[in-house]
Formats: structure tokens, C-alpha cells, sequence
């Protein structure tokens, strides 16, 4: 590769030649500095819009709101955060119901049971789940899971629902715990599962009273981040979970204990914040409306939100870290 | 604890029921998530092939003409009586058990929906034996060659409609320009300076070559008349491709395997060209594609004949090819009732429609191209900077190093946030502020290429960390500056892996949806774009707006063939990408 015109320059004198390493030089640090660029251009673009948002509406409106309807036909634009977040909140506890474990259990079973060759060959098609563009997530839960779950389960169940929506949001999501837990789960010494079996212990025992606690934080950081993910998750919700904008009805139990019926949220359609970002984006984006900088405070709630998720993650693994 | 039970002196019964259960449910649980995946995926394939109407004598003809004589070839490439038997004893039993488990399911406990045991048997049974024995034999010397040729056909023709697709947008008078004025007169230079060891002509061929380039951008207003399109493309494509695979054979063999490896497919390709019009078919394209195909498998072809083994697995194409035909004339001649499938040439090649049997996705999959062409280029430029300056030019401490270690930081916030944040940067900066339009290909382009930015770093830094730290002190101990290190030592060893990132961070930019829904990106457009500047769509944001329509042809119908088409691009890239790296481990 080396070319002939590269005679050695061992006193770096030649002034062409330093101008040439300082250029190549100064273009890598310019590319690095777009990384940074990037997260400045986002928080002011965001901050910008949102300003002006906020001029509008009263940041204690759009917190305690539970209207949410931008563009109303009649009239009457209502800018209140609680539906949005209670159909966020829906999906993401959902979702993380089904990743968490099932991606705990995979990550045991990767990191401690499976043989060398298993493992090769699981950790690569695990990746691809993470892989599946994710409005053909949506697509597979509207087309094929809504009505499996009609047929069989819920047959009250409407066609965009919550549940569909959330059940592909937590198969989306098991790659990311299943991988970092894993990457925890490997680095805990062998010596200690070593003790393990010399204290008697089964290998059961090993996985789950040894290997588990001491990649606890690790673990834990797997966990935020994909719920951080699942927050953030657009298309499949776009797609399966229809648009709107719903308070569920607050039922009374025995004793006029009020409660909220799963099934009231879970079964119907419902809105996230990142559903209504994109459904104000299909009507309105040449800018200066209410609606048009609603989005960008959505936008900033959600990227305080994930940003927020992703520190403590990093210092739940940072700080909690055993070392070896 | 174990050691509970052993308090009473010995060491006690350790039940391993418990064990057990548990490590089977964590295999349940690994294998969960991928089973359902598989699920939805067969029922995609069907509903896009319409698999649930095939009858099962169409199934067998095809699988009797083209799946048996694959299976054949593969076990006779894998040479090993122990994997014919058992595939042999897993084709024959899966059929028995999937017929009988099938049979007895749906009548005893539940109707599957649009599943026969034939088709379950395809997907379950033969499928996964078909990948088995196909990855079998590839490690074999006649499968190797076999796959090799089909990858070099298939790849060809994938990248010469790519690039073909790219001149709908890119003005190809000015790439015959700048190609006539720049790129030719700095090739010839560079290749002197080679031959005759002259260090300056190969110093003055970048300089030659930007000057000309400027030249032409100019010059493109002036000139007003310009050769036919055939003679461009012939002139700038298929001449300088058939020279290089010309000078590849040169390397190894004789002048006359070089001029025929270069000529024939040239040849071929003009005449292919001209005569395409002929057939309805675009003669550029028609030449782009030959030349595409041509020349690599030119060239494979002379490797595997100079090598001289393992030829029969050339007639691995002739196999499949005649295999189809054969299956065609009998499904034809027998008329057997043969599946309508939604996934033909018609939907590739038409425009959406209204009505669901015209619909097609051409101009989606047009964007698609043109957009991911431009964000390799952005996202590959800065992501190898990036992580060159981060591996290369920083230093552990003082500055520079907490410098570093911000950008680091920043690096994995960035990867963290969700794309329809970078939806709104798009929208907010490039296309209000900044004035690019809303949903133009050069808006979508730069905002996709910031999404998937990060990644690209992350993979960029890896495959630069391991580069030994050996060879970058012995450069240095050569007197190298630090460029000529990255250039000559680091960038070379570590290209593939970071080729490899590249392309699997492609792979996620073709799949969003998000972002282009918030920077305007039309759902439907009938056309393909003509310029960067151009209203556009791309394949996901089709098929969001396909999902959308309450017809039950488009949700189950078009809808699915959309599906297939980008998880076939999408497993195509993947596919490269992973072929690349493991031939650089193999290297290493």
C-alpha cells in the first residue's frame, strides 16, 4: 500500500507535509464535532418550538391536562398531557412485561446453560428481532395478532388495541436485555461459580443465587434501556394502536374503592405521545400553529424522558459494578 | 441453599426437578420471541405468494423439480454419507409426523386458518433442512463454487439496477463529463504512475481529477449536445468494469482469458443494450445489468477454472434455471391450478393504484435506493472520521482526553434516542430552517444519516480497536506520520469491520418509518422522483400507507408482498455484510 512518494520525514519539517497531516487532522476532529453538533441542534430545535409552545399553554395545563385534541373539528384545542402518558404508560408496562422476563431467562440460559455451539447460533437470530423494520411489527400485530387474539381470548377486543401494539413492542424489545444481561452475566468471574458448586450448590442454585445477583447492575441497566426504547417506540403503535386520545372510565368497586378495568385500556385504542407527534405531523408542518409546536414539546418531553432513563442506566452500571 | 439440606449431617437429597424445569424454561424463553417471529413470518410468505390457494400437486411439482435437485446437489457438495442419511431420515419422518400431528390438531382441537400440512411441512420441516444443507455443502468445494457463481449473479444484478435506479435522479450528462474530464485522465495517470514507477503522475491524478470534475459541473451548461444514453453508459460503465475484470484475469492467467473475461461480457452487454428496447425494457438498464453480472462472473468463472476443482458446481445456476422451467411446463401442461401471487413483476415494477391487483411499489423502492445511496456515503464519511479521530488522534488524559471522553458519552445518548425525535430535527432544522423542503430525498437523507450515525461510530471504533497495536508501532518506528499509519496500516485491516457496521446500520435506516412521517415524506407517490429535490416516498412509508386501508386485499394481499420485499432487501444487505466479515476473519 505504501506509495513511493512517502520517503520517510523523520525531523517533520517539511511545511507541506504538516499542513496535510494538521488538514486530515482537522477534518476528523470536524466529523467528531458533528456527533456533538447533533446533540445541540436537537435540544435547541426542540427547546425553540417548545418556548413558544409553552407561551400558549401553561406548562401546569399541559402537565395536568386530560384532553388531548389539537385539531378539533368544532373548535376548542385541549393540550393535556395524562391520556398520552397513560397510553405510553400502558404499552410500556405491557411490553415490559413480556421482555423482561422472557430476555432475563434467555440471558440465563445464553450465559449458563447453553453449549458454545447453541449459543453461536441463538445470539445472532436473536439480534434479528431487533432487526425487523419496526412498522412491520405494526403491520404483524394489526393483521395477525388482533385477530388471533379476537378468535381465541378477547372477543370484545376492538381492532386497534393497546394489547396487540404492546406484545410487539416487548418482542422487539428482548434482544436489548437479553444481550447486555448477558455481556453482564459472562463477565462475572468463573471462580465465584466455582465456590458455588463447592459449597454444594446445584447449578440452579449457581444461575440464580450467584450469577444473578453479581450482574445485578448490569441487569438493571438492560432493563432501562429497553424500557427507555419502549417509550420511544413509534411505528408499531402508529400502526396497531389507532389514535385516540382516551381518559378510561374510573369504575367503582365494593366500598366505593375507585379502580380503572386493565381490560378498559388494553382492549381499546388508545394514544402515546409518539402517536400524536406523528399524527400532527400528517396535518400540519409548515410551522407557526399550537399543534405544530405541540409536537416539538412532546418531542422534549419524550427526549428529556429517554436522556434521563439512559444517565441513570449508565450510572446504575457505572456505580454498581462489581469489580473482579 | 443446597448446603440447608446438609445441616443435618450428610449432605442430603438435592431434588433435580427444580434444575431441570428451570433450564427448559429459560430454552422456552430464548427460543419464544424467534418462534413467534417465524410464525408471522410464514404467514406473511403465504398471504404475499397467496401459498394458501396453491394446491398441493403445484407444491409438489415445484418441490420435486427445484427444491430436490438443490437438496441433491447440496448433500452431493457435502460429500458425507452421516448428513445425507440424516437429512434423508429428517425429510422423510418430518413428513410422516407433520402430516399425522397436523391431521390430528385440527381435528381435535382447533382449525388453523390458511395452513395445510403440506404447507406446514414446507415451512417446518423442509425449510430449515433446505438452509441446513445449503450451509452444508457451501463449506464443500463444488457447493462453494455453486453458491459463489449464484451470489456473483444475483449481487450483480441487485447493484446494476441500484445503480441504474441512481441515474433516474443523478444527471447522467454530467457524470459523462466529469467521467470524460476527471475520473478517466486521473485513472490513466494513476495506472502510469503504477506501471512506471512515476511517483509525480500519481501525485497529479487527484488534482487532475477534481480539476475536471469542476470543469464538467461547469461545462455542462455550455455544451448543448451530448451521445446517446447507450453510448454514456457503454463509455463511462461498461468499458472502464470489463477493463478492470480484464486486468483482475490478467493478474493470474494469460491475455487471452483477460481479453475474453473483459470483451465477451462487454460484448454481450452492448448487444443486450441495444437490443432491449425490443423487449420493452430499458436499454441503459438492460446494459447496467449485463455489464453488473457479467464481468464478476467472467471473472469467477476463469478463477474456478484456473483452479480446476470443483467445477461441476458451476451448474448450479443451470440446475435452478431449468429446474423453474421444468416446473412451468408441467404445472402448465398438466394444468395444474397454480397460486396468484400479489408478489410478481407487476408489483415490482408498477405504481401504487387504487385498486389492490394493480397496486404496485416501484417508485417506493425507488426512494428507498436513492435515499440509503446517500446516507451510505454521509453516514460512512462521518462515522469513519468520527472514530478515527476518537482510536487515533486523542489522547488518555489532560483536555483532549475528558474531551474524548464527552464525546463518547454523547455517542451512546445519541444512539438512545428515539428516531421521531430525529424525525423533528429533521423537520425543524433541514427542512424549515434550513429550507431543503419537507419530504424531499435530500432532507430524509441527512436526517436518516445523523439516526444512524451513532451506530455506525460504535462499529467503526470496534473494528479500529482491533487493529493490533503492533502494527501501528511499527509503522511508526518506520518514520510513518500519523496519517500514513491510519492510511497505510489501520484503515486497511480494519475496513472490513467497519463495512460491515456500515452495512448493518443501513439495514436499520431502510426500515424507518418514523422520521420520514415527520419531515413530510409522502406516504403515496405515483412516480418515481426525478431529482434530489423531488417529492418522494420509500418502501416502509408505502407500506405504512398500505397497512392503513381496510380492504381486506390490500391488508392481506399487497401489504404482505411489501413486507417481503423489504425483509428480502433487508436479509440481502444483512446477508453481505455478514459474508464480509466472516472472509475477514478467514483472512486473519
Amino acid at each position: 500500500m505504501t506509495d513511493s512518494t512517502e520517503s520517510p520525514d523523520l525531523q517533520r519539517r517539511s511545511g507541506l507535509r504538516r499542513l496535510k497531516e494538521g488538514t486530515y487532522g482537522g477534518f476528523f476532529a470536524a466529523c467528531a464535532a458533528v456527533t456533538l453538533l447533533t446533540t445541540v441542534a436537537i435540544f435547541v430545535t426542540l427547546l425553540s418550538d417548545a418556548v413558544v409552545f409553552f407561551q400558549e399553554i401553561a406548562i401546569a395545563e399541559f402537565l395536568t391536562g386530560t384532553n388531548w385534541s389539537p385539531n378539533p373539528a368544532g373548535g376548542g384545542q385541549a393540550f393535556g398531557i395524562i391520556p398520552l402518558l397513560i397510553g405510553t404508560l400502558t404499552v410500556t408496562i405491557t411490553a415490559a412485561c413480556i421482555a423482561l422476563p422472557i430476555g432475563t431467562l434467555t440471558a440465563i440460559y445464553l450465559s449458563e446453560y447453553a453449549s458454545p455451539n447453541a449459543r453461536s447460533i441463538l445470539k445472532p437470530l436473536l439480534e434479528v428481532l431487533a432487526g425487523i423494520p419496526t412498522v412491520v411489527y405494526g403491520y404483524f400485530a394489526l393483521v395477525y395478532i388482533t385477530p388471533a387474539l379476537k378468535a381465541t381470548v378477547f372477543p370484545e377486543m376492538s381492532t386497534f388495541n393497546a394489547l396487540s401494539a404492546s406484545i410487539m413492542v416487548g418482542i422487539m424489545t428482548i434482544p436489548m436485555v437479553s444481550s447486555i444481561s448477558e455481556d453482564a452475566m459472562s463477565a462475572v468471574p468463573d471462580e465465584l461459580r466455582q465456590a458455588g458448586y463447592g459449597l454444594g450448590a446445584t447449578k440452579f442454585e449457581v444461575s440464580t443465587g450467584i450469577v444473578v445477583p453479581a450482574s445485578i447492575s448490569g441487569i438493571a441497566s438492560s432493563y432501562i434501556l429497553a424500557v427507555s426504547r419502549a417509550i420511544g417506540e413509534t411505528m408499531i403503535v402508529v400502526v396497531a394502536m389507532g389514535a385516540q386520545a382516551r381518559m378510561p372510565a374510573v369504575q367503582e368497586a365494593i366500598f366505593g374503592i375507585p379502580y380503572i378495568n386493565p381490560a378498559d385500556i388494553l382492549l381499546e385504542s388508545g394514544m402515546t405521545i409518539t402517536v400524536a407527534m406523528v399524527q400532527i405531523a400528517q396535518s400540519d408542518l409548515t410551522g407557526g400553529t399550537i399543534p405544530y409546536d405541540s409536537m416539538f414539546a412532546l418531542g422534549l418531553s419524550l427526549f428529556v424522558v429517554t436522556l434521563v432513563m439512559n444517565v441513570i442506566s449508565d450510572i446504575i452500571a457505572e456505580r454498581y459494578r462489581e469489580e473482579y | 441453599m443446597a448446603t440447608d439440606n446438609a445441616t443435618d449431617g450428610g449432605f442430603g437429597e438435592v431434588s433435580r426437578v427444580r434444575g431441570i424445569v428451570f433450564e427448559y424454561l429459560s430454552l422456552g424463553a430464548s427460543v419464544a420471541g424467534l418462534v413467534a417471529l417465524g410464525v408471522l413470518l410464514v404467514y406473511v410468505a403465504i398471504d404475499a405468494f397467496d401459498l394458501a390457494d396453491a394446491s398441493p400437486e403445484w407444491l409438489l411439482t415445484y418441490f420435486l423439480t427445484l427444491v430436490v435437485p438443490f437438496l441433491a446437489f447440496c448433500l452431493y457438495s457435502a460429500g458425507d454419507r452421516a448428513v445425507t442419511r440424516r437429512a434423508l431420515g429428517v425429510l422423510g419422518g418430518g413428513l410422516v409426523a407433520v402430516a399425522a400431528l397436523f391431521t390430528a390438531v385440527e381435528a381435535f382441537v382447533v382449525e388453523i386458518p390458511r395452513l395445510s400440512w403440506q404447507l406446514t411441512y414446507l415451512f417446518v420441516v423442509a425449510a430449515p433442512v433446505t438452509a441446513y444443507l445449503a450451509y452444508v455443502g457451501s463449506r464443500g468445494r463444488v457447493g462453494a463454487v455453486g453458491f459463489g457463481l449464484v451470489g456473483r449473479l444475483v449481487g450483480g444484478a441487485a447493484i446494476g439496477l441500484a445503480v441504474g435506479t441512481l441515474f433516474l435522479v443523478f444527471d447522467e450528462l454530467v457524470w459523462f463529463l466529469a467521467y470524460t474530464l476527471g475520473v478517466f485522465p486521473a485513472a490513466v495517470l494513476y495506472a502510469y504512475g503504477r506501471w512506471r514507477s512515476a511517483g509525480r503522475a500519481m501525485t497529479a491524478a487527484a488534482p487532475v481529477g477534481l480539476v475536471g470534475i469542476v470543469a464538467a459541473v461547469f461545462l455542462r451548461g455550455v455544451i448543448a449536445t451530448y451521445p446517446s444514453d447507450l453510448l454514456i453508459y457503454i463509455w463511462t460503465l461498461a468499458v472502464p468494469i470489463a477493463v478492470v475484470g480484464a486486468v483482475v484475469v490478467d493478474g493470474r492467467g494469460s491475455r487471452i482469458a483477460a481479453a475474453a473475461a473483459g470483451g465477451v461480457p462487454l460484448a454481450v452487454a452492448t448487444a443486450g443494450g441495444f437490443l432491449a428496447g425490443g423487449f420493452g425494457v430499458p436499454g441503459p438498464t438492460a446494459l447496467i445489468v449485463l455489464i453488473a453480472v457479467g464481468v464478476p462472473t467472467a471473472v469467477y468463472v476463469h478463477r474456478a477454472i484456473d483452479e480446476g476443482d470443483g467445477l461441476i458446481g458451476l451448474g448450479l445456476p443451470f440446475l435452478l434455471v431449468v429446474g423453474a422451467l421444468v416446473g412451468a411446463l408441467v404445472v402448465e401442461a398438466w394444468g395444474v391450478p397454480a397460486p396468484d401471487p400479489w408478489l410478481d413483476v407487476g408489483f415490482v415494477t408498477g405504481s401504487p393504484s387504487r385498486t389492490a391487483a394493480d397496486a404496485g411499489l416501484y417508485p417506493a423502492i425507488v426512494g428507498s435506493v436513492i435515499i440509503i445511496a446517500l446516507v451510505a456515503v454521509l453516514s460512512f464519511v462521518l462515522g469513519v472520521g468520527t472514530s478515527i479521530f476518537l482510536e487515533e488522534y486523542t489522547a488518555e488524559s489532560g483536555l483532549i482526553g475528558s474531551l474524548t471522553r464527552l464525546l463518547q458519552v454523547n455517542i451512546a445518548n445519541l444512539a438512545a434516542i428515539p428516531s421521531v425525535v430525529y424525525g423533528l430535527l429533521g423537520l425543524g432544522l433541514f427542512a424549515n430552517l434550513l429550507g431543503l423542503g419537507f419530504g424531499t430525498a435530500v432532507t430524509a437523507s441527512l436526517t436518516l444519516s445523523l439516526l444512524i450515525l451513532p451506530i455506525t461510530i460504535i462499529s467503526a471504533q470496534e473494528a479500529i480497536r482491533s487493529v493490533p497495536e503492533d502494527l501501528r508501532r511499527g509503522s511508526d518506528a518506520m518514520g510513518a506520520t500519523r496519517w500514513q499509519t491510519t492510511k497505510n496500516v489501520v484503515l486497511p485491516e480494519a475496513l472490513p469491520g467497519i463495512l460491515t457496521g456500515t452495512i448493518l446500520a443501513l439495514g436499520r435506516a431502510i426500515g424507518e418509518t418514523a422520521p420520514l412521517i415527520m419531515i413530510g415524506a409522502a406516504t403515496t407517490v405515483f412516480s418515481a422522483p426525478d431529482s434530489l429535490f423531488s417529492k418522494f416516498s420509500a418502501m416502509p412509508m408505502q407500506i405504512y400507507a398500505w397497512a392503513g386501508f381496510p380492504q381486506a386485499e390490500f391488508r392481506y394481499g399487497v401489504v404482505a408482498a411489501g413486507v417481503i420485499t423489504l425483509l428480502v432487501i433487508l436479509v440481502g444487505m444483512n446477508g453481505t455484510a455478514i459474508l464480509l466479515r466472516n472472509r475477514a476473519e478467514r483472512g486473519n
